[in-house]
């Protein structure tokens, strides 16, 4: 899961709303199976909060780097019935990511606008979320087309789902607190296969390379004792994909635990609380922030085949994002390999406490 | 000392003044020069102090002859060597007598104390001893040019040229006048070329000439 | 024997007796150095320090953004644009709406509706009350003020306070300051809640625009011009600012003029002074000659006398121009007087580069002024000048006047050349021109006029003397002449363009205060709505109601926007005057009159159809020019009914009202004002005979630095000329002892002089008051059309012309007069025996 997408909209409102009759009543999500494809790949506006998030590996000329392209929708928690096209209602962000070791430092753009005008919005009935220039669509075949870029670099990529789309805890309920309600409508797509093309500057080339799409959404979220969060998505080269994150409280205990494990074969086993361990073998200190991240971790995933350890090691160190320009957290979202595979790791709330 | 020889001068409308005219003064001579009104006698003086350009002829000046001089070198010569007496005195109204004389001093590039100095005594010379620092508006006509005297021998010139310098003054204060000025001449050596209307003032030259078209005649 | 720095002491003791004998002289050119360094210093400064205000507000108002699209009328245009730009690559752009809004009813703010919901536009300070302070935010409950607003309404962060806009008024709470506008009335609301709240839902009045690196603003401008309604225009920062800079260029330009003619006034002086100082002592300088002064060194000497001058009237003139700046900035404002800019004085800035070249200009003056006489001096013949010390021009000379022919027909032809830039540059020119051409026609015209004097069969010596002198003496005459030419031309010329521009006003004035009384709605207000107006006209003893609605039009991104005058055009108060020509307008088609500034600005003729920058673009015909002195940028005049069926606009920002005979007006007043709503608030009442006394103090007070300089070209004149006549009159102390000898009695002489005095004031004044009247259809028909784009109907003051012929003969005789007889009263006889 992909709790850094409430951080987003911290500033827009998780304290109680000034006027009653201005509140907006949030949709639940429904405990039994919230998730229908291919309706649900289309946005929820009744819902709270809701992203799309595709972090991948691309292999260039120079080598690999790893990539990320998130569209967030966010329902503003007050509606006066304003009729103007600039009501603001729904909010939308982009980020884009390029983790290049060669660059050795995330090159990013971020992006944040009140829906409206076709300029920014999410289309419900399937993925069609524009941003300006940026946009992730899904066409009819299933495959989705996602555009991004900044002054720097531009991806133009096409992804291809290989395996049906993986829907987390209950058949797409997931849960992610001990709380009642503390859950999300969650599916993952892994091992998109990846083409297109990557600019940088003057020059083009085509890459290939294997990315994850996380599509969740939700209206109650976190606990509130929870201070940051854990999270990883890997790509094993067996065809297998594992899920795994974490909630943590100001102790660094967990609040919640869970994920899933898809084998090659589609076999699925839902990981619980008790099932999901990280332990921290090395941190890297931000010079920007002053953070101490565990860009190092070992994840221990318990199945009934047995536990399973994950040696995570960061494609380069410094892979921290500041998204606070666009109402996020400073956090680290970065590319990680394992023995016999690749993912994304993403670690919140270690430079200080994350401010809801 | 002065050397004109051959020297032409007609005035515009085409009447010739003196046709090659031959003049010259030794160290220390005082010569006069008469003549009828309009024979020249002012021209003559402007081509000798180079005032004035003659039609042909030279004039020589200490073997120098001014017709090789441009405007400059004709100014410096007459500042060096030169000292004048007018008519009309020409005192500048609004320097003191002090200043007045030093004036040629001053031009030559002396200091103003110096210059001072030698027009005190020089005044003192003429019988204005201590009035240095009045005006010439409280001067008398014969006070004046004897301010006037003071000024043309003030730079010890080898050659002064005077114009009726008696011209504008009484009979006796005329005759006071120039008595002092042909003193003060003898006494410094200078020659003198006074051109004059006047036989008293003539007789007190070493010898006269009478000008006329013809030429300068010596008058016994 | 001769060293190097030989005429040093020579020089000094000339210099020091000359000013000592005569020190007014010296004082006289040091003070007309001194003043016009002082009012050329002065005039720059001010305008520097106001330009310097000027570039602070445009960059505190434009912000950081690189191009702007801006609505061309109060309206804004239709919101979808907003999408088209923001798609055109490489463009960020923010939705702006703007609104004129008052707080609390009576303090005039800048409202902008802005998306704060944007990468970057966190900034301001709206994530301060965390997720509820947003919410009020965007809801348009809170509002951020800028600090001078604040203060202004006397409120503090998280007061509530009434924010009322276009005729919507709601409450608002204070949740913060606008640290980047700080010292403008402005206040920040969200543009959702702006356009519902205010009644601008779909519009919006600026778009914003940074261009993504690498992206020219040429391109980009090209590119966004392919998408733009007739009513958005695009500026960038130059564009911007060039249209600040036409605001006031014209003026600047104008009081430069002033200044450089206060200096040039000046110069003159020291001319006269100079070239009569050297003739009056062309004898000495002879005398100097044959005692060895070199040619050069005479020149030296006059030029050294005039640098002295110079340095030391330049020194005092910029001190003076300090002073005088930094009064007229308190007293008069940055614009002295001319009403461009608002708000507080500004800081007066030093100026070390413009004062270094004020103060060269100064003592080139002074010296070119003695240029000529000292080349004169030093041309003189010793010989001949040492007997001779009167004019040296023999009188049968004739004067040439073929000079002054040229300069006079060159001003001709530069008067007819277009303005250059704005500026009407050859209309200076022109008047150059004429003044040079003028002054150089001088001894040609003194002998023309007083020719026939000399032939006039009097037996009176005195004035046979008098006329003789003038005649045959013409160079000198034209000395003394030059300087009351110039100055009595200058002051003839801003005094006749004054009087003209006054008269036409006030007639004008007459012709557009037509109604009894006039009702303004105040700005923020929203005017008077429909409902409003319809009680307005029931009120007892309105016998006519007209209404007026105005609001700005931007034609061209360049200049600044023209005004659209919505009003009644019929009734017994609707009467438009026009001007020239008219068409009649086919039936069907919108006609509109357009204002003579704005006919000249935008090249609009009767017949010529405008598209209007109003929604939905309307097309109208020109039906006719009307004169108009009140709006500098143009301004249209359309029917209000037209205006209400095109815009749908149906608020009117005044009306006019006819009395019924008979009724009371206080009555009127009162029950008009109760009609406009409870306690009849931000609404101001005027009487015709009040709005023509604020607009002719207006006028006045925008042409106080005119009177100002011209009062000072007068003084500077006038202590010209009577240097000139004294100095001439000491220099004739021997002509005089000659005229006693030869048995002229003294009440001849001073007859002599007051005749000679007379006619030279007389002749000067006439030539002056001809020159001015020349150069002053030269400011009507070039330099006011082409600077301001208005013209007028020339009216001569005739009172003040007599006044100033009048004066001067009595001032040139006068002063003969007073000097010939100190004069005459000791020295004459025996200045015979002195030379000089």
């Amino acid at each position: 899961m992909r709790l850094l997408r409430l951080a987003v909209l911290s500033l827009l409102g998780f304290a109680a709303c000034g006027w009653a009759d201005d509140r907006v009543a949030y949709a639940p999500v429904p405990k039994d199976a919230p998730v229908v494809l291919p309706r649900d790949h289309g946005a929820h506006p009744n819902f709270k909060t809701e992203w799309w998030y595709v972090t991948g590996w691309l292999q260039t000329k120079g080598g690999p780097v790893g990539f990320q392209v998130t569209f967030f929708r966010s329902r503003l928690p007050f509606d006066d019935g304003n009729p103007s096209r600039f009501a603001a209602r729904q909010v939308v962000v982009g980020h884009v990511a390029l983790a290049d070791p060669v660059v050795g430092h995330l090159e990013q753009g971020q992006r944040l606008a009140r829906e409206g005008f076709g300029l920014a919005e999410a289309a419900t009935g399937d993925t069609d979320v524009v941003f300006g220039d940026w946009r992730l669509v899904r066409d009819k075949e299933g495959s989705f087309t996602a555009r991004a870029g900044t002054a720097r670099f531009t991806l133009d990529l096409h992804l291809r789902p290989t395996q049906p789309a993986l829907l987390q805890g209950d058949r797409g309920y997931s849960r992610k607190g001990p709380g009642q309600d503390e859950a999300s409508a969650y599916f993952s797509m892994p091992h998109l296969a990846v083409t297109g093309r990557l600019t940088r500057g003057a020059r083009t080339e085509t890459i290939r390379g294997e990315a994850w799409l996380d599509r969740e959404w939700s209206s109650n979220l976190l606990n509130p004792r929870s201070v940051g969060w854990d999270w990883a998505g890997l790509n094993m080269d067996d065809g297998s994909a594992v899920t795994v994150f974490r909630v943590r409280d100001a102790q660094g205990h967990p609040v919640w635990a869970g994920g899933s494990v898809r084998g090659a074969d589609g076999t699925l086993t839902l990981l619980g609380p008790g099932d999901v361990a990280f332990a921290p073998r090395r941190r890297w200190h931000s010079p920007r922030t002053g953070a101490d991240y565990p860009v190092e971790t070992t994840v221990s995933v318990t199945t009934p085949a047995g536990t399973k350890h994950f040696e995570l090691r960061p494609l380069m160190d410094d892979q921290e994002f500041d998204t606070r320009r666009t109402g996020g957290p400073v956090y680290w979202e970065g590319a990680v390999e394992v023995d016999g595979g690749r993912g994304y790791l993403e670690l919140v709330g270690y430079g200080g406490k994350v401010n809801f | 000392m002065l050397n004109v020889t051959g020297l032409v001068k007609t005035v515009p409308g085409g009447r010739t003044l003196f046709e090659r005219l031959d003049l010259s003064l030794a160290r220390g001579e005082f010569v006069a020069v008469t003549g009828e009104s309009g024979a020249g006698k002012s021209t003559l003086l402007n081509l000798v102090a180079g005032l004035d350009s003659p039609d042909a002829g030279s004039v020589c000046i200490d073997g120098t002859d001014i017709a090789g001089l441009d405007d400059d070198g004709r100014t410096r010569l007459r500042r060096d060597r030169i000292g004048f007496v007018f008519q009309a005195f020409h005192v500048l109204p609004h320097l003191d007598l002090a200043h007045n004389v030093a004036l040629p001093l001053a031009l030559q590039g002396h200091d103003a104390h110096a210059s001072l100095v030698a027009a005190e005594a020089m005044l003192a010379s003429v019988g204005l001893g201590g009035r240095g620092d009045a005006y010439p508006r409280e001067l008398s006509g014969g006070e004046l040019q004897r301010v006037a005297v003071a000024r043309a021998l003030v730079h010890r010139p080898g050659l002064i040229l005077a114009d009726e310098p008696t011209g504008n003054l009484d009979p006796d204060t005329a005759a006071r006048t120039l008595a002092l000025f042909v003193d003060q001449v003898r006494h410094a050596g200078a020659a003198v070329l006074l051109v004059t209307h006047s036989t008293v003032a003539a007789s007190a030259a070493d010898r006269t000439l009478v000008l006329s078209p013809t030429g300068l005649v010596e008058r016994g | 024997m001769a060293r190097p720095a030989s005429l040093s002491v020579a020089h000094r003791w000339l210099l020091w007796s000359e000013w000592r004998a005569y020190p007014g002289r010296a004082l006289a050119a040091v003070l007309a150095i001194a003043l016009g360094v002082a009012l050329g210093f002065a005039v720059h400064l001010v305008n520097a320090s106001a330009l310097g205000e000027f570039d602070k507000a445009m960059h505190s108002v434009s912000g950081s953004a690189d191009l702007e699209i801006r609505s061309a009328n109060a309206f804004g245009f239709d919101e979808m644009l907003y999408p088209r730009v923001a798609r055109l690559p490489g463009l960020d752009v923010s939705p702006v709406v703007a609104l004129s809004a008052l707080v609390d009813d009576k303090i005039q703010v800048s409202l902008e509706g802005v998306d704060v919901l944007r990468a970057g536009g966190m900034g301001q300070g709206a994530s301060d009350g965390g997720a509820e302070g947003l919410a009020d935010f965007l809801s348009g409950r809170s509002v951020y003020l800028s600090a001078a607003a604040l203060s202004a309404a006397g409120r503090k962060v998280g007061d509530s306070m009434t924010l009322g806009a276009n005729g919507h008024a709601i409450q608002v709470r204070i949740a913060g300051t606008l640290p980047s506008r700080a010292n403008t009335n402005a206040v920040t609301m969200d543009i959702a809640a702006a356009q519902w709240r205010f009644g601008m839902l779909g519009r919006l009045q600026r778009l914003e625009i940074r261009l993504a690196p690498g992206i020219g603003t040429a391109g980009a401008m090209r590119m966004i011009r392919a998408v733009l309604p007739p009513d958005a225009i695009v500026t960038d920062t130059a564009s911007e600012a060039a249209r600040n800079d036409g605001l006031s260029a014209a003026y600047r330009v104008n009081l430069d003029m002033l200044a450089l003619i206060a200096l040039l006034t000046g110069g003159f002086l020291v001319y006269s002074a100079q070239s009569l100082s050297v003739a009056r002592r062309r004898a000495q300088f002879a005398l100097l000659r044959v005692l060895g002064m070199q040619r050069k060194k005479v020149l030296g000497q006059v030029l050294t006398e005039a640098s002295v001058l110079g340095v030391v009237g330049a020194g005092a003139g910029v001190a003076l121009g300090l002073g005088l700046a930094s009064l007229a900035l308190n007293l008069l404002g940055g614009d002295l007087g001319g009403g461009y800019f608002h708000g507080n004085a500004p800081q007066l800035v030093f100026a070390p580069w413009a004062a270094a070249i004020f103060g060269l200009l100064g003592v080139g003056a002074a010296v070119l002024g003695s240029m000529v006489p000292a080349l004169a001096a030093s041309r003189i013949l010793p010989a001949l000048a040492i007997k001779n010390a009167g004019d040296a021009v023999d009188p049968r000379v004739r004067a040439r006047p073929w000079r002054a022919v040229v300069c006079l027909v060159g001003a001709l032809l530069a008067s007819l050349l277009p303005a250059v830039g704005g500026i009407a540059l050859f209309g200076y020119v022109a008047m150059a021109l004429l003044l040079a051409g003028g002054v150089m026609l001088m001894p040609w015209l003194a002998r023309a006029l007083v020719s026939p004097l000399r032939h006039v069969p009097l037996r009176h010596v005195p004035f046979r003397l008098a006329t003789a002198r003038l005649w045959g003496a013409p160079s000198q005459a034209s000395v003394a002449l030059a300087g009351i030419v110039a100055s009595t031309a200058l002051t003839v010329a801003m005094a006749v363009m004054v009087t003209s521009f006054r008269g036409s006003v006030e007639r004008w004035l007459g012709d557009v205060l037509q109604a009894d009384v006039y009702l303004i709605a105040e700005g923020g207000r929203g005017g008077f709505d429909a409902a409003t107006l319809e009680r307005m006209r029931k009120v007892p003893g309105v016998a006519w109601l007209g209404v007026l609605k105005e609001t700005p039009l931007q034609f061209d991104a360049r200049r600044p926007a023209v005004t659209l005058l919505a009003r009644t055009l019929t009734g017994p108060g609707g009467h438009l005057a026009l001007m020239g020509s008219r068409i009649t307008v086919p039936a069907g088609a919108t006609a509109v009159w357009v204002s003579e500034p704005a006919s000249r600005i935008y090249h609009w003729k009767p017949g010529d159809t405008l598209t209007l920058p109003l929604p939905g673009s309307p097309k109208a015909r020109v039906a006719g020019v009307w004169r108009d002195y009140a709006r500098q940028h143009g301004a249209i005049v359309m029917d209000e009914g037209t205006y209400a069926r095109l815009t749908g606009d149906r608020s009117r920002t005044s009306v006019s009202v006819l009395l019924a005979p008979g009724a009371n007006s206080d009555t009127v007043v009162a029950g008009l004002r109760s009609a406009v709503g409870p306690g009849g608030g931000g609404v101001t009442v005027s009487r015709p005979q009040d709005i023509r006394r604020q607009a002719l103090e207006a006028f006045d007070r925008s042409f106080l630095i005119t009177y100002l300089l011209e009062g000072i070209a007068v003084c500077v004149g006038l202590a010209g000329v009577a240097a000139t006549i004294g100095a001439q009159v000491l220099s004739r102390i021997r002509e005089f002892g000659m005229l006693r000898h030869v048995g002229a009695l003294r009440g001849d002489l001073v007859r002599m002089l007051l005749i000679e005095g007379a006619l030279l004031g007389l002749v000067g004044g006439i030539a002056g008051v001809a020159l001015g009247v020349a150069m002053s259809q030269v400011l009507i028909h070039v330099v006011n059309p082409q600077s301001f784009h208005w013209t007028m109907d020339t009216l001569l003051p005739w009172p003040l012309l007599g006044w100033v012929i009048a004066g001067l003969a009595v001032a040139t005789s006068g002063t003969a007069l007073v000097v010939g007889r100190s004069v005459l009263s000791a020295d004459a006889v025996r200045a015979v025996r002195e030379d000089w």
